[in-house]
């Protein structure tokens, strides 16, 4: 019921991403229907392929979509639109790349890299306030203005990943699309840019949509989780309703993955792989239906009651 | 001595990790350093400059002719075996062939540097922004399916043949067709670098295509241009040679390698000299520039910058 309060800053309806090869059609995303609040922290959750990148850069415009909408602020974004509404989208939705390696351009000073939004938008008054604006962004990620003569290969990842994140940051984006940012890196840099992060969100009351594959890490980091399967969006919870009732045999055994540190748990654990195969699929079509308020399970009406039985279980285990 | 003395505190600081101790990194004399770096390539360097130089100077002073053969009549000057006087000794005409050559030499590079400039300007520009554009893409692979498999001698001779010899003639019907070729390499050179995550990223940032290719894609193909040019340059060389050789090349009125090859030719058995010191100074030309270019597009290329 909460949620109802909070404005939607980007919603996205029956969102559909087909690619072409040789007129072969791949259907990427199939039917995606998912809201995005303002302030939070939404979690696309799958495994690799799953469609979740395509998803976010559907949303950047960097991915044509095929059938659906998505709406951001009250405008729709997808499929053609005017030079000037591309612009606007461009300056409010910022991107943070998976690979630091690749995703900065090798050829140009650190100086370049982070100043290139300012000089594409002309966000500055002279060259001065440029500098201080490279400078300040700089030194929010936590390098120094020193740095602003040097190239990409000369950081380690964890530094290119704050590079990447100030020339981000430095637009005043918000909302920001989180490619897996922490998924090339060093375990023991994750915190350092999770916590940077943060750090921004709380700053600049930024929204994140945070592609991912590790729960362990979106467990700590979001507030909402949706799972994604197959270009299929299987079940959307608030993050703590997710990993405690998780209703889709697929979300089930993606948890269950979930490495625990303790090997008795560990060697007792019997392990779940989900295969659709082996689903009982009668009766109609499913779709995403909102079993509990905020929580959506992709259904059709049997499983719903199946669903439904589950869960009040739970509850009453609970109490 | 006490602990006092030989102890300190320190606070902590949190940007000591930030700091990057290497040397300052400038591509250019990376460049620099890499390229001379090699004994092989500074030799070549020297011989292509020395050459180049002289084939521009030697001609201002020597005013040499080919259409002039005042000594014709004059017995004792021809064929003069090289010696002090005549570096290169004297030919059919009684003519010095250290003029002559420096002469030709002049015109085949002017022609062979100016069919370069042509091809790769052309070339670059049009690949980039091919290798960028779908809708470019398709008309342009026709044209180039077209083009490139019509023999480029072939094209060159017809067009000497419709248009008459000259510099200029020869320049266009070098450049005319060539372009394409390494426009379509360049096409592919983009087409791998295009979609990598840094141009996306940079998309995301709201460049437009034409920063991106200037600045994203461009310098990283200055290494591939670089090979590129250094192909080019002996290979116009030579098509002037050859073209020359077969009548279809630069008019009498101006002396090229080529038509002292063809004119000599004569003489192979007889007096080899007049054929043969043609023929390695182009040799020399080639191999040299091709030596520095290659070179060159080594030592532009980052990954040869790593010690």
């Amino acid at each position: 019921m909460e949620n109802d309060k909070k404005e939607v800053l980007l919603s996205v309806k029956n969102l559909e991403i087909t690619f072409f090869n040789n007129k072969k059609a791949f259907r990427a995303v199939k039917n995606a229907n998912f809201e995005i609040y303002k302030g939070e922290t939404f979690a696309l959750v799958g495994e690799s392929g799953s469609g979740k990148t395509t998803i976010g850069r559907a949303i950047i415009r960097l991915n044509p979509t095929s059938a659906g909408e998505i709406i951001y602020k009250g405008k729709k974004i997808n499929g053609k639109i005017s030079k000037e509404e591309e612009r606007e989208i461009v300056r409010n939705i910022q991107m943070i790349f998976q690979d630091p390696a690749a995703s900065l351009n090798e050829r140009a000073t650190i100086d370049y890299c982070v100043s290139e939004g300012l000089y594409n938008f002309h966000l500055y008054d002279n060259e001065e306030d440029r500098e201080r604006k490279v400078d300040m962004a700089l030194e929010s990620v936590g390098l120094l203005p020193e740095h602003k003569s040097r190239y990409p290969h000369e950081f380690s990842g964890g530094q290119r990943q704050r590079i990447g994140i100030a020339r981000a940051m430095i637009m005043k984006p918000e909302f920001i699309i989180a490619d897996e940012p922490i998924s090339a890196l060093d375990v023991s840099i994750r915190a350092q840019v999770l916590n940077l992060m943060n750090k921004f969100k709380e700053e600049q009351g930024l929204t994140y949509m945070f592609i991912a594959h590790d729960l362990s890490v979106v467990r700590y980091f979001s507030d909402r989780i949706a799972v994604i399967h197959k270009g299929r969006i299987v079940e959307i919870a608030p993050t703590n309703v997710l990993f405690k009732y998780p209703l889709h045999p697929y979300t089930h055994s993606l948890l269950q993955a979930v490495p625990m540190p303790d090997p008795r748990i560990e060697k007792a654990k019997e392990l779940v792989i989900y295969d659709e195969s082996t689903r009982d699929l009668s009766g109609e079509k499913p779709i995403l239906q909102e079993i509990r308020p905020g929580h959506f399970v992709f259904a059709n009406d049997r499983e719903m009651r199946e669903y439904e039985e589950t869960l009040r279980r739970w509850e009453k285990e609970e109490q | 001595m006490t602990d006092q003395e030989l102890f300190s505190f320190k606070r902590l600081d949190d940007t000591a990790s930030e700091h990057i101790s290497s040397p300052k990194y400038s591509y250019w004399r990376s460049v620099f350093r890499k390229f001379f770096s090699s004994k092989v390539a500074i030799l070549m360097l020297i011989l292509a400059t020395a050459v180049v130089l002289m084939a521009f100077i030697q001609p201002m002073f020597s005013h040499y002719d080919p259409m002039d053969a005042e000594s014709i009549n004059d017995i004792t000057k021809r064929f003069i075996r090289p010696n002090a006087e005549y570096w290169f000794g004297t030919d059919d005409v009684g003519n010095s062939l250290f003029d002559a050559v420096w002469a030709g030499t002049k015109n085949s590079l002017i022609v062979s540097f100016s069919a370069t400039a042509i091809t790769q300007i052309l070339g670059v520009v049009i690949g980039m922004f091919w290798g960028f554009s779908k809708r470019f893409d398709a008309i342009m692979i026709q044209i180039y399916n077209v083009i490139a498999n019509i023999p480029m001698t072939l094209v060159a001779m017809i067009l000497m043949y419709a248009l008459g010899s000259g510099m200029i003639q020869l320049i266009f019907a070098l450049s005319v067709t060539s372009w394409i070729s390494t426009a379509y390499f360049i096409r592919v050179q983009v087409m791998i670098i295009r979609d990598r995550e840094y141009n996306l990223a940079s998309r995301c940032l709201g460049t437009s295509t034409t920063k991106i290719i200037t600045h994203n894609i461009f310098p990283y193909l200055i290494s591939v241009i670089m090979t590129s040019i250094s192909r080019d340059v002996p290979s116009f060389i030579s098509y002037e040679v050859f073209l020359s050789y077969i009548g279809v090349g630069l008019s009498k009125a101006y002396p090229s390698l080529g038509q002292l090859i063809q004119k000599y030719s004569a003489y192979m058995t007889s007096t080899p000299y007049v054929f043969w010191i043609p023929v390695i100074v182009s040799a020399f030309i080639s191999v040299s520039l091709y030596i520095v270019g290659q070179t060159l597009a080594d030592a532009s290329d980052p990954r040869t910058h790593m010690v």
